[in-house]
């Protein structure tokens, strides 16, 4: 199998990112000038000193913004540029082009501007107070909760709160601009949604989509972060290319970008449970309130996903769901890989901990009796039903291979003995649903190229950001032509080349695109039979004729597969179909079938399938010092037939630590003023090697092919990442072995040692008493 | 004394480089040397991630002459290293690690376990891993993680470029960078053979690179405003991140005299310009509890860099050494054209980031007294992320025990929990006298919650640096109780 397509790249220093693309001695320094209060009026400014510093070019306001100043990518509350008043710190304001950085800083200082402060809305709990919404709330219902309640035996209520997560992509946002002539525009943008990037600069500045060009070779990272926030730093700097007509780049430093892009959303979480004597749920209400910063951003397609995974593998007979996504002062959250489904797993995952402690039964159980069933207890509350559920072929394989009952009496054991160091365990599953939420964004298209000398170039819709989609395109690309990878080359995304496409998001980049690439694939080979077919029919006249769709694409070669001697090279039919004047170039597409969401209704089969994987995760736990070590982490994982195993592997390694890093140390905390405290790698603290478990098994779900998808694959980007909710609970696990497993900890998300240490001196607190 | 010759000459990769402050405009003395591979058209594969040494994504290796005439190789953030630093000295970044077509066997390992993803991070895993290469064969899990302290990666979850350096550096082979070495060793001892002070003058900066310590004094005594740095992972954040203006340096990173450990009878003195790596490389038997906070202190990088002098010039509240040095009750050596005189550290440092340094004065080494068999030494580190982390809080102790466990002496100093390292005198005196029990420890740690009032801060909040402080006298009493 083969490693990523750019590998080589990468380990050589060779690969291009934005920063790095040659530009001229022409090009300026693009600067982002943004508030530092929270919430307040401009009551005046005045830009005349900073526009007379040597060497500065232009210096923009929302006055300077040829067409819309906005850049929301759904809904339109998202100014480029504030104009009377600023809603969060970091929004901006002014923009500067200056001959370099030092210059750009210079003019920076020299603007003036007067504020009105304004008191601002800095928590969930003070916007819930001010009832201040982004839009309206959203509900999601099955059965009856009042009976469900009735009916239970045992009721718990409680909160969770779960923290916002820093992108923290080692590439922070990058645009470069050049001006073409007329009103032609390319930007280089470090973009997942290209497309959506061309239509904001296109509204921004006032011009046709037409002529905005819009490319990204590959992102050094992005996980959501550059889905919508990539199209602020595109629209920046392409205000100021055509100001100044002169190339500009903007590269956010590391602090601004922490300071200025949102992240993922905290959550609010209240729930009530009804539960039998067995563990078995009958009822949750639940309420999701999660803080979507100042603007809408993507925050209500994440809370409905929050909402849609609220039951993550389990079956709730009655259950409600109300979300609010609240309005306050902080730069607006956005997409962050799971895109809401790790908040709403984390909620459920929550409440099945407590019941196994309320009822003192091992959590493990109580999962496992309330699983999605195959035949019946198999519908979601949204109205879908879980087909080809892999639970428990998962558990079969998992639950023997990783050990669970044994380590669970050995870590029983070792808790008993010591008093200062406890150990955790605990298995989560994941059920995640595959498809945008918003049906009609389930669509891609592909433009195949072959070339004279037999080579082929594949265009395609979706962004490269280290998840390997141009890799496992390249080889659906081979396979469907039956050509060695090498003849193969995937393009740079680019906006002429493949027009309106999807956000590569919600890990459907190769489902969509690889079909799309699939489909056009197949429009060529059909056009290139038809050649090779009246070639072989010319050549072997006799009584067996070849049929056109017998031909078939193999090892470099076509051949007729009824007369297998009449074969001819690749390359070589290639320089036929092209004398005999066929098109070799051809578009393809494809949409998702079958798949609807009804808003109103809560209703509807928003996924075209879920993708299954199970953890378990035990933990070393430091009682006095809060520091953890995973001893060992287990994964198995549901990934259909694996396109690339080498890649999947990666992605839900990486998907696990990245969530490790969300639950545990990764912390946003803002000052009374609304300034984030963590801006800088020097207080945000993402895994480092020395926090990966010592012992990390991870396997793929072997002989669980999917259906109707490419190559009988799944999508794998964001699943893996909710199986660090077993780090999250092992950490829970040994905390509440110090009481004895009796007392039920104080928990949140993420778990810092702050979080931990406060949590088990009230344990501690409750024991003595 | 002073040359005036504002030329700095080095090697990138395998060409000589020279760069004449008075005739370039685009770098100043504080340019950054990524900042300055980053201009360059060739040398992008040196990404900037932080520029602040937390991510490792513009790690690069130089090479130095050691005094034995051989070369040595080390990684370094190259943000933190102003232009100078690099002087007579070879640069040496991932675009030279290939040769002809052939991969260098880290960059072939990267490859074949998967080791990169988005990518971004790559060149400077590669420099890491070159780094260990040439300094390990068959490289401990230990020692891997150490090198790879240093490099952030948000993709792949380290597991596969864990792979990559067991791969490669057990599979140990010459590579083309060996082959050159005498060349570079030649090179590299001509530009070295002027010993002179190196200043940089431009219209708004002095930069000073003195090789001897008399040339180094006197200069601090000519420009006693020039800030003095040796690795300068702290102050290069002052020109990256603040974007100050830094006027007049004094870098003494190339004074050898600086760099001496020497064993006296009762004490071990260590020259102030000593990296902390080498501190940490030489300690791990003669001093334990000092070199257990050096196995958490910053990364790999960091330490190649950082100075025991410069992190207690710092006197930072959260700063990794001051308390365990002050628990080994060392002493600071500051030295001036007019001598030299010796100071406890705890008396060094006088408040928040404020110490008795005379502005003619320079720290230049650090004294400490060879452990008592009868005295307990233990450190401490508590952070958010166990490793490449800044305290929230941290610890040293120094327990002496009768034979009846009744405590003669203890010595206690906290980081993190005020404005300057701090001992809890009230729990230190109600300690002394008292048996070393749980019930003492008890009591012990009921008056440190009164003795402190630690600030809330992006790290942790008050209260649980509370926690943290009495938690950690009795994890101290737990590994030192009995049994």
């Amino acid at each position: 199998m083969l490693p990523h397509e750019s590998a080589t790249l990468h380990v050589t220093g060779e690969a291009v990112y934005i920063d790095d693309i040659p530009t001229s001695e022409q090009l300026l320094h693009g600067r982002v000038v943004y508030s530092p209060h929270a919430h307040a009026k401009i009551k005046s400014f005045d830009l005349e000193e900073a526009k007379k510093v040597d060497g500065v070019f232009a210096v923009l306001c929302y006055k300077d913004i040829p067409g819309h100043n906005d850049m929301g990518p759904v809904f339109k509350d998202e100014p480029v540029l504030a104009s009377d008043t600023v809603n969060c710190v970091g929004q901006a304001i002014f923009l500067i082009a200056a001959e370099n950085e030092t210059i750009a800083r210079q003019a920076e200082k020299l603007i003036k501007i007067e504020y009105e402060i304004l008191e601002p809305i800095l928590t969930i709990e003070q916007a819930i107070k001010k009832n201040s919404k982004l839009q309206p709330s959203r509900k999601i219902e099955c059965g009856n909760i009042e009976k469900g309640f009735k009916e239970a035996k045992h009721i718990i209520e409680g909160e969770l709160r779960t923290g916002a997560q820093e992108h923290w992509y080692l590439e922070t946002q990058t645009c470069l601009c050049i001006p073409g002539e007329g009103n032609e525009i390319t930007a280089y943008s470090s973009t997942q949604h290209p497309s959506e990037t061309q239509a904001i600069i296109a509204e921004v500045l006032h011009i046709p989509k037409h002529e905005v060009e819009v490319q990204i070779r590959r992102m050094g990272g992005a996980f959501g972060g550059k889905e919508t926030q990539a199209n602020h730093t595109a629209a920046w700097a392409a205000l100021l290319c055509k100001a100044t007509n002169r190339p500009v780049k903007i590269r956010l430093f590391r602090d601004d970008d922490q300071k200025i892009t949102g992240k993922r959303h905290p959550f609010l979480f209240k729930y009530k449970v009804g539960f039998d004597d067995d563990g078995i749920i009958t009822a949750i209400d639940e309420e999701q309130n999660t803080d979507g910063g100042c603007a809408t951003d993507l925050s209500m397609a994440i809370l409905e996903r929050a909402m849609m995974h609220a039951d993550n593998s389990y079956f709730i007979p009655n259950m409600k769901i109300i979300g609010h996504a609240w309005k306050t002062n902080l730069p607006s959250n956005t997409a962050f890989r799971g895109f809401g489904g790790p908040q709403g797993v984390a909620c459920m995952e929550t409440i099945i901990d407590r019941i196994a402690r309320y009822l003192k039964k091992d959590a493990a159980e109580i999962r496992f009796k309330n699983f999605y069933k195959i035949s019946d207890r198999n519908t979601t509350p949204y109205g879908q039903l879980v087909e080809q559920n892999r639970l428990y072929l998962l558990w079969d394989q998992f639950y023997e291979s990783s050990e669970y009952s044994i380590r669970r009496k050995a870590i029983n054991e070792f808790n008993n003995k010591n008093e200062f160091y406890k150990k955790g365990l605990a298995l989560t599953p994941v059920k995640f649903g595959i498809s945008f939420t918003t049906s009609f964004l389930n669509q891609a298209g592909a433009l195949v190229n072959v070339y004279k000398d037999g080579t082929v170039l594949v265009n395609h819709g979706g962004t490269e950001m280290g998840q390997g989609i141009h890799s496992k395109i390249q080889q659906i690309a081979a396979w469907e032509f039956g050509v060695s990878t090498d003849r193969i080359k995937v393009n740079a995304t680019n906006t002429s080349k493949v027009p309106n496409t999807s956000a590569t998001a919600a890990s459907s980049g190769t489902d969509l695109n690889g079909m799309a690439v699939k489909n056009a694939i197949d429009t060529l080979k059909k056009r290139i039979a038809a050649v090779v077919g009246n070639e072989f029919r010319k050549k072997y006249d006799g009584e067996k004729t070849t049929r056109d769709e017998h031909i078939r694409f193999e090892n470099d070669f076509l051949f007729d597969q009824d007369h297998q001697e009449r074969k001819i090279k690749f390359e070589d039919a290639i320089s036929i179909a092209y004398l005999q004047q066929t098109s070799l170039s051809a578009t393809g597409f494809y949409k998702t079938p079958d798949i609807y969401f009804d808003r109103e209704k809560g209703k509807g089969k928003p996924y075209h399938y879920f993708a299954f994987g199970m953890a378990i995760t035990e933990v070393l736990l430091d009682t006095l010092t809060g520091h953890h070590q995973i001893v060992r982490a287990d994964i198995l994982h549901d990934v259909g037939e694996s396109i690339n195993p080498r890649i999947d592997i990666g992605q839900i390694e990486g998907a696990y630590i990245q969530g490790v890093g969300w639950c545990t140390t990764e912390e946003c905390k803002w000052d009374a003023k609304g300034n984030l405290l963590n801006h800088s790698p020097d207080t945000y603290k993402i895994p480092n090697v020395q926090d990966i478990p010592k012992d990390f098994r991870v396997q793929l779900l072997k002989g669980a092919s999917n259906h109707n998808t490419i190559r009988k694959s799944k999508a794998v980007g964001e699943p893996p990442f909710m199986l660090a909710m077993s780090c999250w609970l092992a950490i829970k696990d040994a905390i509440s072995a110090i009481g004895n497993h009796k007392l039920e900890p104080d928990f949140s998300l993420p778990a810092t040692n702050e979080v931990m240490l406060l949590s088990i001196d009230k344990i501690k607190l409750q024991l003595l008493y | 004394m002073i040359n005036e010759n504002s030329t700095i000459q080095f090697l990138l990769n395998d060409k000589q480089v020279s760069i004449n402050y008075n005739q370039v405009n685009n770098f100043s003395p504080t340019t950054t040397v990524l900042q300055y591979l980053r201009n360059l058209p060739q040398t992008k594969g040196t990404k900037e991630g932080c520029a602040e040494g937390d991510c490792g994504a513009c790690s690069v290796v130089i090479v130095s002459l050691n005094v034995e005439n051989k070369l040595e190789y080390k990684a370094y953030d190259s943000c933190l290293l102003f232009l100078p630093m690099l002087h007579g000295k070879q640069l040496i970044t991932v675009e030279y690690l290939k040769s002809k077509n052939e991969l260098h066997a880290v960059q072939q390992a990267m490859v074949d376990t998967d080791g990169s993803q988005c990518g971004f991070c790559t060149p400077g895993f590669i420099m890491s891993l070159f780094a260990l290469y040439k300094n390990s064969k068959n490289p401990s899990r230990e020692e891997i993680d150490d090198a790879l302290t240093g490099n952030l990666c948000r993709c792949t979850g380290y597991r596969p470029i864990i792979d990559a350096a067991i791969k490669s550096c057990s599979n140990h082979r010459q590579d083309h960078i060996s082959e050159n070495e005498f060349e570079v060793i030649e090179q590299l001892q001509k530009i070295n053979q002027l010993k002179e002070t190196n200043s940089f003058f431009t219209a708004t900066q002095k930069y000073h690179k003195p090789h001897a310590l008399a040339d180094a004094l006197k200069l601090k005594f000519s420009f006693p405003q020039a800030l003095v740095v040796s690795g300068a992972t702290d102050v290069a954040l002052r020109v990256t991140k603040k974007h100050e203006l830094l006027t007049e340096i004094i870098d003494i990173s190339g004074v050898e005299e600086l760099k001496n450990r020497i064993e006296e009878n009762d004490r071990i003195y260590f020259g102030a310009g000593l990296n902390l790596e080498d501190v940490r490389l030489k300690t791990e038997n003669s001093l334990p509890a000092l070199h257990k906070m050096l196995n958490v202190f910053g990364s790999r990088q960091i330490r190649n860099r950082g100075t025991l002098g410069g992190n207690v010039a710092n006197a930072s509240p959260i700063g990794d050494m001051p308390p365990v040095l002050m628990a080994h009750n060392a002493s600071v050596i500051l030295e001036s054209i007019y001598g030299k005189r010796e100071l406890k550290l705890t008396e060094f440092i006088t408040g928040y980031r404020t110490t008795q340094l005379k502005p003619t004065e320079i720290i230049t080494g650090i004294k400490i007294p060879k452990p008592d068999k009868n005295i307990i030494l233990q450190s401490y580190k508590i952070s958010k992320r166990k490793d490449l982390d800044i305290s929230t809080v941290s610890a040293g102790f120094s327990l002496q025990l009768n034979n009846e466990s009744i405590v003669v002496d203890i010595k206690m100093y906290y980081g993190g929990m005020a404005a300057t390292t701090k001992e809890p005198l009230q729990t230190k005196q109600f300690l002394i006298g008292k048996k070393w029990e749980r019930k003492t420890i008890e009591e012990a740690m009921q008056l440190i919650d009164q003795e402190f009032t630690p600030i809330s801060d992006a790290r942790s909040g008050a209260e649980a640096r509370k926690i943290m402080a009495r938690n950690l006298l009795l994890k101290f009493w737990t590994e030192t109780k009995i049994k």
